[in-house]
């Protein structure tokens, strides 16, 4: 039997309008803050001895996890990382980020990987491993297969700063330059790979330099300016999709919080913090949609209070599971056998 | 008992200029390194080695120029085409008892022919895992770093090894530390049988400096002086402790990646271009002009050159293959490894 | 007597039919395109499908794995090359980390059928870095499947059923076994299952179990010390992971002797498990210890001629080895 590829299921046809609606301002407003007021919520639930583990914040970071997910198609492909909430909140159902993070049996990966490690197969975002850069890698490889299929589909990575350091990761960029794979590599320079300032990192301020290492096109930007990251990858994704090849985008943000909540991140200065702390990208967004009418403050106050409920029925649905059988364990080594459990 | 560096000494190369003496031992080098490479593949061919041999030919310019006049102490870390930084610096015996892989070798005949190593010339045997070298020398040049050290870690690959993650982290790494390495990428157009158009989107290599920060320049890598004149400074400037350069030397090796290669990925008209461009007739034709060599003098060079090659031969092939309890040693300093079994 | 082709024409002719059935298929590593493989087991390949499947890769092995895998949680078949298993070092972190745990960690949702093919082994004068069997490394990662043929007709089958395979398999394929060993090989389209060992050759004094060159040798040892009236029972593991137990077991209780073979060193080898296994389950059924020769703790193998000889558990040592264990 002859075997061949599965017909693409969308439309091929393309948006190429880089410009937000009035409408899909305000959605991607409530989709930032869905971000920041869940992630909150994590953190205190974490503190409160809710759920095992440990806990990975993306509060700062809302912008370049969010954004670059809205408006994708479902065939497009994501490569996060541990910090990533922000893309699942953009392509997940909430409850499966709750689940995911309670590790129980209804959660996408059934309690095996860790937390936050959010990954789901419906939205095709990939379970992330630990292994920093190790998506884009693979993201590389979803690209090549859409380029192989000549299929009209982005794969998208995310990685911080650290990251770019890693040999990996260069192998893979180096590779997608090289055949011009619809990638879109974005890195996310926090200044701070876990405790590792960005200055022993690389060479210079601007993380986009890395781009040149490989002759594919690169930009800085400020992450935490959410209509310029929209304009930034919106066209990168539409470059990609027409086969003109991957775009490297550095937006430059900050994680509040520590590496993860364990973390007190003493090795940061205070002003370094405040400082950023004011150039909060949620609040920067609101201010430009209220003082542009494409908010109210009453509109406000409703998508805070929806989001509220959406969130409290999320945690509700996480905690109303079980952890997953023991023997559990032993299933999704392998498609067609168990392996054994002796001695148990 | 607290343990010290050991002091290093104090002279340090500072000229750029080369003397017209030292033009001509230069000359004499790249001559030495083309003809006892000519040789071993003859050798090669007439089943005198075994394993398979690495040749070098055309490519004399980029490996012999850049080990000139270093200090004893700088290192070099190789990959398998880089005799010319064994000519340069390792006895001509030495080499040649490396590619018969006897007693006598270096390596006591443990790794394979073309892994030109010697520890007394400070270069590294080196790995087939290809840019494995580069990152060795990134550990060598941060000893130096750290023990306020003069010296300088070379660094060779090809143009298909800057694909290598292990290599971009070295290249990155010694950008953010400034360390005392001249990394340089040899563009031979070929990695094996890929051409250089699938390992990186652009034509000049030394665009991979500018991905970590760090000074990146192409030159033609046949052009003895020009090589000399940017290798030289770059060498110095790691010395000065200003850090790292990347210098991207275009090139071509001659024949296939072992002789076992016909090399017939490669179009005709490339090779016969590139042959023209052979880095020693240049070389050769400029030192005549300028009077600086003379046909007497130039077989007076070969023939002296024959004669080391054939000493060196003759060195090589009287040894014997080394006691297979050899095997069992070098694994760890403190012991032997076990022979269950073995006669 | 049917067709008889080479041990590495049957693992092209496996791509070549497979690549033609099935266009999800395609090859990514290096020198497999234009050069067809540097022992030419791509040959015409890449003429045949063009330059996107049949990928030639710059040097970048955990790009070459990595984005196999990617590929495939989109639907491809990949078959990434390493082209010495001795290079396969920078690929461990996707083979380990990704491919491996990629259906675990998210609970079934994703899946890797992923081939890496790795050309191995020893007895060709490679020396350090083109020598060695590392087969060993894998084996000890759940979520893999680690296969080895012997001949032909296994490398044919086993590679055509390790690319259908719903998950990762290692498939190592000795390059000494390349042009020395010829087989009937069906034309057509077959899979020998992963999993089951196979049992070559029967016999009552003691179980011999190998892979890969180790059981040419071994079958060649086993008929030589058959006219001196040792009867070998010769077993072809060829799946490393899973093990299959039960050929072993059984095997071995009625012989009640092993003798393991393995060319990568001795120490925590694939035998090491295999002899584990035996002494945890059929301690009962052993008239003598279980025992192994198997490759030297170097770090492998050394170049020069003698040594490689001294190196290797060749034909000779293996018959000295059974005659003591015989008699013990």
């Amino acid at each position: 039997m002859k075997v061949a590829y599965e017909k693409p299921k969308v439309e091929k046809t393309i948006k190429s309008d880089l410009e937000l609606t009035n409408e899909e301002k305000k959605e991607l407003y409530a989709l930032v803050l869905k971000s920041r007021m869940f992630d909150e919520r994590f953190r205190k639930l974490f503190r409160a001895g809710r759920f095992a583990g440990t806990y990975f914040s993306g509060v700062g970071q809302e912008a370049t996890a969010v954004v670059p997910c809205y408006k994708l198609l479902p065939q497009d492909f994501v490569g996060p990382s541990h910090r990533e909430l922000g893309c699942s909140i953009a392509r997940m159902p909430l409850r499966q980020i709750a689940a995911q993070i309670y590790a129980r049996s209804h959660s996408p990966d059934k309690g095996k990987s860790h937390p936050c490690s959010y990954g789901y197969k419906p939205s095709n975002i990939i379970t992330p491993a630990f292994t920093i850069g190790a998506q884009a890698v693979l993201a590389t490889g979803v690209a090549l297969a859409f380029k192989i299929r000549k299929e009209p589909y982005v794969a998208l990575s995310f990685v911080g700063e650290g990251a770019t350091a890693h040999g990996p990761w260069y192998e893979a960029v180096n590779f997608s330059a090289v055949h011009k794979l619809p990638n879109v590599f974005v890195v996310q320079n926090n200044l701070w790979g876990e405790s590792v300032h960005a200055r022993l990192v690389a060479a210079f301020e601007d993380f986009s330099h890395r781009a040149e290492g490989v002759g594919m096109f690169g930009v800085s930007i400020d992450g935490n300016d959410v209509l310029k990251v929209w304009e930034t990858v919106a066209s990168a994704i539409a470059r990609a999709r027409h086969g003109e090849g991957p775009t490297l985008i550095e937006m430059k943000t900050y994680r509040w919080y520590g590496h993860s909540e364990i973390d007190p991140a003493d090795y940061r200065q205070p002003e370094e913090v405040e400082f950023w702390k004011k150039k909060d990208p949620i609040a920067r967004y609101e201010k430009y949609l209220l003082d542009n009418r494409l908010l109210s403050p009453e509109e406000k106050k409703r998508i805070e209070a929806k989001l509220e409920a959406e969130i409290e029925e999320a945690v509700e649905y996480a905690e109303g599971g079980e952890y997953a059988p023991a023997e559990w364990a032993l299933e999704d080594v392998y498609a067609d056998f168990k392996v054994e459990a002796p001695d148990r | 008992m607290k343990v010290a560096y050991e002091k290093p000494p104090s002279e340090t190369p500072s000229e750029f200029g080369l003397s017209p003496k030292e033009k001509k031992e230069l000359y004499y080098l790249l001559l030495k390194c083309r003809m006892f490479d000519e040789r071993f593949r003859k050798l090669f061919r007439a089943g005198r080695f075994a394993g398979t041999y690495f040749s070098a030919v055309g490519q004399e310019a980029t490996t012999v120029v850049p080990s000139y006049k270093l200090l004893p102490q700088d290192f070099i870390g190789p990959a398998h085409r880089e005799l010319g930084c064994n000519i340069v610096r390792s006895p001509l015996k030495v080499i040649a008892a490396q590619i018969y892989a006897r007693a006598n070798s270096p390596d006591k005949g443990l790794s394979h022919p073309c892994h030109y190593g010697y520890k007394p010339a400070n270069i590294i045997t080196p790995a087939s895992t290809v840019a494995g070298q580069s990152v060795l020398a990134v550990g060598v040049a941060l000893a130096y770093k750290i023990r306020k050290e003069p010296y300088v870690a070379l660094a060779f690959v090809g143009e298909g090894g800057t694909a290598m993650g292990p290599w971009y982290e070295a290249v990155n790494f010694a950008a953010v530390h400034k360390l005392p390495v001249v990394f340089i990428v040899q563009n031979n157009l070929w990695g094996e049988s890929v051409p250089a158009r699938l390992v990186g989107a652009f034509e000049d290599f030394s665009h991979r400096a500018d991905g970590v920060g760090m000074p990146g320049v192409s030159i033609d890598g046949n052009d003895v002086l020009k090589v000399w004149e940017t290798t030289a400074p770059a060498v110095a400037r790691a010395r000065r402790g200003e850090g790292p350069t990347l210098i991207e030397m275009k090139t071509y090796r001659w024949y296939g990646h072992s002789e076992i290669d016909p090399a017939d990925y490669r179009p005709k008209e490339e090779v016969e271009y590139w042959k023209k461009r052979d880095p020693i007739p240049a070389y050769e034709k400029y030192l005549m002009g300028n009077k600086k060599l003379t046909l007497e003098e130039k077989k007076q060079i070969e023939e002296k050159i024959d004669k080391e090659i054939d000493e060196a031969v003759e060195f090589a092939e009287a040894a014997d293959y080394g006691p297979v309890e050899w095997v069992l040693g070098d694994v760890y300093a403190d012991f032997k490894a076990d022979a269950p079994d073995r006669p | 007597m049917g067709r008889v082709i080479t041990y590495i024409d049957a693992i092209t002719e496996a791509l070549d039919q497979e690549m033609a059935r099935d266009e999800r298929v395609f090859l990514i590593g290096e020198d497999i395109g234009l050069y067809g493989g540097v022992f030419k087991a791509t040959k015409g390949l890449q003429k045949k499908y063009g330059e996107y499947r049949v990928i030639d890769s710059p040097i970048s092995e955990n790009l070459i794995v990595g984005a196999g895998i990617g590929s495939a949680l989109v639907g491809m078949r990949p078959v990434p090359e390493i082209q010495f298993a001795d290079f396969v070092s920078p690929a461990m972190d996707q083979i380990v980390q990704q491919a491996a745990k990629i259906r675990y960690r998210t609970g079934g949702a994703w899946s890797v059928p992923l081939v890496v093919r790795i050309c191995c082994g020893g007895d060709v004068g490679g020396g350090l870095y083109h020598s060695q069997m590392n087969e060993a490394w894998f084996v000890h990662c759940p979520g893999l499947k680690v296969v080895m043929p012997s001949n032909p007709h296994d490398a044919k089958g086993l590679l055509l059923a390790a690319i259908r395979d719903p998950d990762p398999v290692l498939y190592f394929e000795h390059k000494r076994l390349y042009r020395s060993v010829k087989g009937e090989v069906p034309e057509g389209d077959y899979t020998v299952p992963i999993g089951p060992a196979e049992v070559k050759k029967t016999g009552k004094d003691i179980t011999i179990v190998a892979y890969a060159l180790m059981l040419v040798w071994g079958m060649e040892a086993a008929e030589k010390l058959e006219k001196e009236g040792i009867s070998c029972e010769v077993i072809d593991l060829k799946t490393l992971l899973p093990i299959d137990k039960k050929t072993i077991l059984e095997s071995v209780k009625k012989t009640g002797k092993a003798l393991l073979l393995q060319e990568a060193p001795k120490t925590a080898g694939v035998m090491a498990e295999i002899s584990a296994i035996i002494t945890e389950e059929v301690f009962d059924y052993l008239d003598a210890p279980v025992m192994r020769l198997a490759g030297l703790d170097v770090p492998p193998i050394p170049f020069a001629p003698p040594y490689e000889k001294f190196y290797l558990p060749t034909v000779d040592r293996i018959m000295k080895k059974a005659r003591q264990l015989k008699a013990y």
